[in-house]
């Protein structure tokens, strides 16, 4: 048991690694390097050759590209992502509050999302086929094919222009209490649920339907043992095992629909840092945020493992 | 044969219909009639898709998603399951009739102690509690015969043999002590070994809490040792039933007649082996093991070898049968021997050649002259690929024919198979079960090799076409002079088509020599107990002196 | 094949998602004919109402609103349509020769297609952005390589199911090439799952050009895009809530229409394992 949970630190460790080498390579190994990705080409043009090779130096962008892979792994290991070449403020400095921002909003979601999910996940698979199945699972398809954007603007409508009970941008700043920024930001939230809930319902429903479908259930049937019984005690831990092993994937959606939700609300997080990161070419802030959803991406994804090992007796043997 | 008291089981002209994603209702149970005593015990034979399972679970009051009763009355215990309320087909369950489904490790929630599971039974359908009912699994577990019975509840199923696993599964049918027990294949999944010690605690039980018992198989083998009635089913109907020893002695039914036929029948001469032939195959110190690759550190290829040591040699024109229970290392024998697998050891040689173990760095006229026939007909033919082009591959790979002589070819490969030019543009699926496996057969002839290797190729069909399909390997075998090698498990199909036998047992060959020789005077104990679980049905034909009237005691 | 549209039939949802999705490829494929007015022209006075010229009214530069929404998709649905191709094919070849090959190829294509699964799509695109700059091009290369990795994940899987296959193992006896058993053996048994895999991954990539477009780092302005509209229509989204209404509506028909005929097609064709592993 021990020995399994061990080798899932060290492979997301390893996971991590090679995200951060990815991350590097796919930024700045291109053609050009940080600075000619982030200026244009007319503003190469004016300023004089020395100038700009004086720039490369204090950058530390004339060194060969493994020199710089080794000193960014070094960085991102002492949290030190550089500074930003323009107004040379530290990307920490930048993403620190947006990134506590981010990490509110998605804790909300996934606090309401899961318990919802479940229970709708669960209603639906009891009674497949049924009234509520087909609700449930129509529903779900409708849920997770409108655009994020698009849910949050017509809620936007809704209650904020033609049913005015909450603001259509959120007014709170940068560094308000956690508290504070929820309270301002429901819609926000209730936006990045709806695409999440249609998700996980949908998973834990298939989950669900093939766990009942498993012949232990059957057996227990046959022995005449409770139905409410055989769902939540038998059927649900083998119905979440498969959904958590999909959990990856959810992350990551999470991820990118509260980036697009963050522009929709004004609302102060990564998702904005990152979207005048890429407009503005900050090739350093870019890589932050990146480096930080991929982290979160892969420390959900542990947490998943480690939930199926309790589960599974099965994957406990290393 | 009636009884005083009221019959456990009365079931008269029952139906049961499965609808179809388009509404159409097929019967799978068609006017079934028969009654059932306390404290007897009846089989109920038939192959896949003779409607036993639905039969048997319907003794439950329980019908797979889509079923539903189509007329007739079925009584259990006293109960009208045809028309009575759930919650009192639920008041039946577990505690006056329990079921043993076939495979106990799919049978118990992998999630869970299997003590938990047997706990959970008692608990929530008798009331007891918890120190009551733990105190009564360890009972239980000490009466299945499991081991360290105090201490084996807290394992989780993945952790048990496949033998304790079904005694976990029989303890939980068992704990509320019910009128009936119904056991659904209850060891299929098993070996010999096992299933001939499962068939004993079943039998022990029986007798010893005096249920009612139903045993549902496709094993003649299996209800000649554990039930006084048989009944035997065909799409969905009876077509015969009575007392096992006289429908065993005398079926009255042609169907229940092959059926029998199909078991082991050694009144008859098994092919004589020709002395003096030249070996075209051998095989010196095979070993082979399968590799578990670790995460960290080497790979390990310390554990037990699959193949150990086996040496064997096949002449011209023979057949010789390889017999082993599953995981002897029969099939892995085979792959080996084709070259899909590399053995870490030994010689193989063709006309006194040594050959390389993968089929990849063999010349290509040695990858023509070994040819295979796999287990599985459906799989063996690709779904997307006609039965032309499936055969007429070989013929333009090895021979480079042309398509027009190369599907001309195919015709009267399939005609000597007994298909007619229509099937060639047939899919797969089209196929009945023996087709594609003549099929399978066909493409194999069409490489004209040397020697087949026929894995256990008719274990996936019913009885009857079984034997046609070996008939039709026989005739072309002679045909072409072509050796076989003949793994399966069934000792009929061995005695009707090999000459020599070879016996595997944990990938050690056990005992070698001519059929009839290993047959009437096994050398080793194994094979003399896997000669005696086949051929159960027969003694039993052949046994005059059994009881005719049922033990109807202990009620 | 009939029996298989009699039971298409009988699924009002799926008939309704392909219907959607008929009218949209029809729409997009005619717009340029039918549009009553260049959608880049400047005609008339921004932001007006819809009148029986302009049946939408005009947008916030006083272009035709209606000639803009007809050709709104056009560039979403290509470049998407385009990235779900580069998926499905390059994702099917690659995901069985890493069935079939095991080993170290194997092992690097999982490591990669876990490495992906790990970053969000959107940060990807943005990654990828920064590093060659925006455009077209580089958006459905990315995008064609992130869908990729999960077709990889599902075809592979099926193909080692296939690999164990006797006709597979027939192949390799005859010494055929791992080309050949691929192409000719297993391909032609994960088309259903690739053509699935395509609707899927099409309806995902439009989402995700959408939401690009409406981020500013997508289809660029002055090309139609409902993404861009939606973007640009939220400043007057209380006079002139319809500049937004319209193209939400247009983006959100098509994609639920692709995972209506989806969902039911993949269903009829025995497909319901693929579909649990895509995420959007």
């Amino acid at each position: 048991m021990l020995i399994a949970a061990l080798r899932r630190v060290l492979l997301s460790c390893i996971t991590l690694v090679m995200l951060t080498v990815f991350i590097f390579i796919a930024t700045e190994i291109m053609p050009g390097d940080a600075l000619d990705v982030s200026l244009s080409a007319d503003e190469i043009a004016m300023i004089p050759p020395e100038r700009l090779a004086k720039m490369k130096q204090d950058l530390g962008l004339d060194r060969p590209a493994p020199e710089r892979l080794l000193s960014f792994l070094g960085g991102v290991l002492t949290l030190d992502f550089g500074k930003t070449l323009i107004s040379k403020t530290p990307v920490t400095a930048i993403i620190g509050y947006p990134l506590r921002n981010s990490l509110i909003l998605a804790g909300a979601v996934l606090l309401l999302a899961i318990p919802l999910a479940l229970t709708i996940g669960i209603a639906a698979a009891v009674w497949q086929g049924r009234a509520i199945d087909n609700i449930a699972s129509t529903g779900a398809i409708i849920g997770y094919s409108i655009p994020e954007f698009v849910i949050g603007t017509v809620l936007v409508m809704i209650f904020a222009v033609a049913w005015p009970v909450f603001p259509a941008t959120i007014t709170a700043s940068t560094n308000d209490a956690a508290l504070t920024l929820l309270a301002a930001s429901p819609l926000a939230v209730v936006t990045v649920l709806i695409g999440s809930i249609a998700y996980l319902a949908r998973l834990l429903r298939t989950g669900m339907v093939d766990a009942l479908a498993k012949d232990f259930v059957e057996r227990l049937r046959l022995t005449g043992i409770p139905e409410w019984r055989i769902v939540f005690l038998h059927a649900l831990p083998a119905a979440i095992v498969p959904s958590l092993t999909a959990m990856a994937l959810y992350a990551a959606a999470l991820v990118s629909g509260i980036v697009v939700v963050e522009l929709v609300f004004a609302y102060p997080g990564l998702g904005q840092e990152l979207v005048r990161g890429v407009t503005r070419r900050e090739v350093h802030v870019v890589q932050a945020i990146a480096l930080c959803s991929a982290a979160l991406v892969v420390a959900l994804n542990f947490l998943a493992d480690m939930a199926i090992l309790a589960l599974d007796p099965r994957t406990r043997r290393a | 044969m009636q009884q005083a008291s009221n019959p456990i089981i009365e079931c008269s002209g029952l139906s049961i219909g499965y609808a179809d994603m388009l509404g159409k209702v097929a019967r799978v149970v068609d006017e079934v009639s028969f009654r059932l005593g306390p404290g007897q015990s009846m089989g109920i034979v038939g192959e896949s898709g003779s409607g036993k399972s639905t039969l048997a679970r319907a003794l439950l009051g329980y019908l797979r998603g889509g079923g539903r009763f189509d007329g007739g009355r079925l009584l259990v215990d006293g109960i009208e399951i045809t028309s009575t309320t759930f919650t009192s087909i639920r008041s039946l369950r577990g505690l006056r009739v329990a079921m043993v489904p076939q495979n106990p490790l799919a049978s118990l929630t992998y999630h869970m102690p299997v003590g938990r599971q047997v706990e959970e039974v008692l608990r929530s359908r008798r009331g007891l509690v918890r120190v009551e009912a733990e105190r009564r699994v360890v009972e239980l577990f000490a009466e299945m015969g499991l081991p360290h019975p105090e201490t084996i509840g807290r394992r989780y199923p993945h952790q048990l043999s496949g033998g304790q696993r079904q005694r976990v599964v029989i303890a939980a049918a068992l704990a509320c002590d019910p009128a009936l027990l119904v056991l659904d294949e209850p060891t299929t999944a098993l070996d010999k070994t096992t299933e001939a010690q499962v068939l004993e605690l079943i039998q022990h039980m029986r007798v010893a809490r005096g249920a009612a018992l139903v045993l549902v198989t496709h094993d003649l083998n299996v209800v000649a040792d554990v039930c006084e009635r048989v009944l035997v089913m065909k799409e969905g109907r009876i077509v015969e039933q009575g007392l096992v020893s006289a429908v065993f002695r005398q079926p009255e039914d042609t169907y229940t007649q092959t059926l029998l036929g199909a078991s082991l029948d050694l009144s008859g001469a098994a092919p004589s082996v020709n002395a003096g032939l030249k070996p075209l195959v051998s095989v010196q110190d095979l070993t082979f093991r399968y590799q578990q690759s670790g995460w960290f550190g080497p790979k390990n290829s310390t554990g037990k070898p699959t193949l150990d040591g086996v040496n064997l040699s096949l002449g011209r024109g023979e057949v010789l049968g390889v017999i082993g229970e599953s995981g002897s290392g029969k099939t892995t024998l085979g792959l080996v021997l084709a070259g899909l697998i590399a053995a870490e050891k030994g010689v193989l040689m063709l006309e006194e050649q040594s050959i390389a173990m993968l089929a990849g760095k063999r010349q290509p006229a040695l990858r023509r002259r070994i040819q295979t026939v796999f287990q599985d007909p459906l799989s063996s033919l690709n779904p997307r690929q006609t039965v032309a082009t499936a055969i007429m591959r070989p013929l333009r790979h090895f021979f480079g024919m042309n398509s027009k002589s190369a599907r001309e070819k195919a015709a009267s490969l399939l005609a000597d198979l007994g298909l007619g030019p229509e099937f060639l543009e047939r899919y797969p699926r089209q196929l009945s079960g023996g087709q594609q496996q003549r099929v399978a057969i066909a493409r194999a002839f069409a490489a004209e090799p040397d020697v087949l290797i026929c894995d256990e190729i008719t274990s996936a069909l019913d009885a009857s076409v079984a034997g046609q399909v070996l008939g039709e390997l026989d005739a072309l075998r002679q045909k072409h002079g072509t050796s076989v090698i003949l793994i399966t498990h069934d000792l009929a199909v061995i005695w009707r088509m090999a000459s020599r036998v070879m016996v595997l047992k944990d990938g050690l060959v056990i005992e070698t020599g001519a059929t009839a020789d290993v047959f009437a005077a096994p050398k080793d104990a194994y094979t003399a107990n896997l000669l005696s679980s086949a051929s159960r049905v027969r003694r039993l034909g052949q046994d005059t002196t059994l009881i005719e009237e049922p033990l109807a005691h202990a009620v | 094949m009939t029996l298989f549209f009699r039971r298409l039939v009988r699924r009002p949802l799926t008939l309704f998602g392909l219907v959607l999705v008929g009218l949209h490829l029809l729409v997009a494929l005619v717009a340029p004919w039918i549009t009553p007015y260049d959608p880049l022209k400047l005609l008339d006075a921004p932001l007006e109402p819809p009148t029986e010229a302009y049946w939408l009214g005009t947008d916030e530069l006083g272009r035709d609103f209606f000639s803009r929404l007809l050709l709104g998709g056009q560039i979403s649905i290509i470049a998407a349509a385009c990235a779900g191709l580069i998926a499905a094919i390059g994702g099917g070849l690659l995901g069985l020769a890493s069935a079939y090959h095991r080993g170290l190829f194997d092992d690097v294509v999982s490591r990669l297609v876990e490495m992906k699964l790990s970053i969000p799509s959107i940060l990807l695109v943005s990654l990828f952005v920064t590093g060659f700059g925006q455009s077209l091009a580089v958006l459905v290369l990315t995008m064609g390589l992130i869908y990729m990795m999960g077709v990889i994940r599902t075809s592979r899987a099926m193909g080692l199911v296939i690999l164990e296959q006797g006709y597979v193992k027939a192949a390799q006896l005859r010494g055929e090439s791992s080309f050949a058993i691929i192409l000719r053996e297993m391909l032609p048994n994960i088309l259903d799952l690739l053509t699935v895999e395509f609707a899927l991954r099409t309806s995902s990539a439009l989402l995700l050009v959408s939401a690009l477009s409406f981020l500013g780092l997508g289809v660029s302005p002055p090309t139609p895009d409902w993404g861009l509209m939606i973007q640009s229509g939220l400043q007057s989204i209380r006079s002139e809530p319809w500049l937004v209404l319209a193209p939400s509506l247009c983006i959100s028909s098509l994609v639920i229409g692709i995972n209506f005929a989806t969902e039911g097609v993949a269903g009829l064709l025995g497909l319901e394992a693929a579909r649990g592993a895509t995420g959007k």
